[in-house]
């Protein structure tokens, strides 16, 4: 294969990276251009979204996971689904591999097959313009009457409950919406007092709606994300090692740079 | 060769679709009751039903209520009166469910709680959104919903009153308001209960969507469990039981209301 329609293949990810497109691909395995079927939502900035330009979807992981295909020498048939068909439809076999920010837990590996974790979240408090009745977690989770908008299942909702609020996932405290939107929207009404999510979320948000909402505290949580696969895939071992490679290469550096740091979403 | 109509068996006169529910009904309570896995979600589930039920029922009540006075101003005699109860009809008609209750409860209601503050303001009180419970949001806005569907029932139901009714009514010396509730409605009532009481089982489906706004009911008790567990198929079996409990036996106690007021009309 012609290291030009190779570098094509690769798509705008790695190029606007700046990686060279001979990259030490001897110790990784070799899928000979297998064509990999992988499903997201669009609905998870940074992660995953629609190029509000174009409609594309792009983001980190459609990156990292091109990236990964790149260097095992597999093709991408990338598809969409709503989050609850995503997951139960990974778990049938109808897509190979499922990401969307998805948080790894014991109870969830009996359904689904996890890789390493590619991602550690880092959430922040999102909270109205003109709030001052609390300044990070701890002054937040000490008064009982302040609530914290999530959606269930999700990864600020298992931060806000772990490491904001005491560890009950029932905590009446927490209330659940079903998209980000909602909570934001929940948020803006007065009916919540923050929504945890990270900084390019932030940014967009703060720079969506301006003067309506800030971002108070330290980052929060320790949520690990993951690739799901069909329970028992033959693509677990291979995307690990080709995932410790861009690790260990300053390739995921650079694709968090870009996507947290570099990203407007508010353009 | 002349044709005989075959008499009817016990065969051909049971209703196997009946029995064909019943079964997956015994299934499902023998799922529920006896497997682990199934029992655990039905637990974790149950507490929606009775949130499910009451936002239903609450919301049927309001929304019959102003669903009769909207029918009466579309058929009255005042031209204002109409024209404004068709347009409030064909505008909420028009919207879906789910962008609705999103309207009610993220603009609706500050702007609400806002003039109430307007109205306290000499009373140094301000009430705050929180206040006006998310559940009451999707409340109103299923009322507000289904009230023009069910303005629609009850305007079908006074407009199939034979005229000659209302006419010999008058000239009997009856107020305009004693035709109604003596000759017309009595009358209209026969042609809007069954489609009232079918309204009534597509709120308690569509009372599902409430779950977006975080309303704990059936579905959104699903949606927590099965994206906390990842057993979405299983899951939405218990969810989808539980509702078919509900709409199926009420659905046939439909049936057995409409053979009623078919065999009792006169």
């Amino acid at each position: 294969m012609p290291s030009f329609i190779k570098s094509l293949a690769v798509a705008a990810a790695v190029s606007s990276l700046g990686l060279g497109a001979t990259q030490a691909q001897d110790a990784l395995p070799d899928l000979a251009g297998r064509t990999i079927v992988a499903v997201t939502e669009n609905a998870y900035v940074p992660l995953n979204f629609a190029d509000p330009a174009t409609g594309e979807g792009i983001g980190l992981e459609y990156d990292l996971f091109n990236e990964i295909a790149k260097r095992l020498n597999a093709k991408v048939d990338w598809q969409l689904s709503s989050w609850d068909v995503m997951i139960q439809a990974v778990r049938d076999g109808q897509f190979e591999v499922g990401m969307d920010g998805i948080t790894i837990n014991d109870e969830r590996r009996s359904q689904v097959d996890f890789s390493d974790s590619y991602l550690t979240s880092q959430q922040l408090m999102l909270v109205r313009a003109d709030e001052t009745r609390f300044t990070d977690a701890a002054t937040f989770a000490a008064d009982a009457s302040f609530l914290v908008g999530a959606q269930a299942g999700t990864t600020n909702f298992y931060v806000a409950v772990y490491n904001v609020l005491d560890g009950d996932e029932a905590n009446p405290r927490i209330k659940l919406f079903d998209t980000f939107g909602t909570s934001v929207a929940a948020l803006q009404a007065g009916d919540v007092d923050t929504v945890l999510m990270d900084q390019t979320s932030a940014d967009g948000y703060i720079g969506a709606n301006p003067g309506a909402f800030k971002v108070i505290g330290e980052p929060l949580g320790t949520e690990d994300f993951g690739f799901i696969f069909t329970p028992g895939s033959d693509l677990v071992a291979p995307v690990n090692a080709a995932l410790a490679q861009i690790k260990a290469d300053g390739t995921m550096e650079k694709l968090q740079q870009k996507w947290f740091y570099e990203y407007n979403a508010a353009q | 060769m002349t044709y005989r109509p075959r008499q009817p068996s016990i065969f051909s006169r049971t209703p196997w679709w009946l029995l064909a529910i019943g079964l997956l009904f015994v299934l499902g309570l023998w799922a529920i009751t006896n497997d682990t896995g199934y029992s655990q979600i039905f637990r974790a589930l149950s507490g929606g039903v009775l949130t499910t039920i009451w936002v239903t029922l609450v919301a049927f009540c309001a929304a019959t209520l102003i669903g009769l006075l909207v029918a009466l101003a579309r058929t009255s005699g005042n031209r204002i009166l109409r024209e404004v109860a068709t347009f409030y009809v064909e505008i909420i008609r028009g919207i879906p469910v789910l962008v609705f209750l999103f309207y009610v409860a993220f603009v609706g209601a500050p702007a609400m709680v806002g003039a109430v503050n307007w109205l306290l303001q000499p009373f140094d009180t301000t009430i705050t959104v929180r206040q006006f419970d998310l559940v009451w949001r999707a409340i109103v806005a299923l009322t507000i919903c289904y009230s023009a569907f069910i303005a629609e029932i009850f305007r079908a139901g006074i407009e199939s009153v034979d005229r000659g009714q209302l006419e010999a009514a008058r000239s009997l010396g009856l107020s305009r308001w004693k035709c109604f509730r003596l000759v017309t409605f009595p009358q209209a009532l026969r042609t809007i209960l069954p489609p009232l009481a079918n309204d009534f089982v597509s709120m308690i489906k569509d009372s599902a969507l409430v779950s977006a706004l975080g309303v704990q009911d059936i579905t959104q008790l699903g949606k927590v469990y099965s994206s906390g567990t990842f057993l979405f198929f299983e899951t939405y079996n218990v969810v989808a039981f539980l509702y078919l409990t509900m709409t199926i036996s009420l659905s046939l106690l439909v049936r057995l209301l409409e053979r009623y007021l078919r065999d009792n009309a006169r």
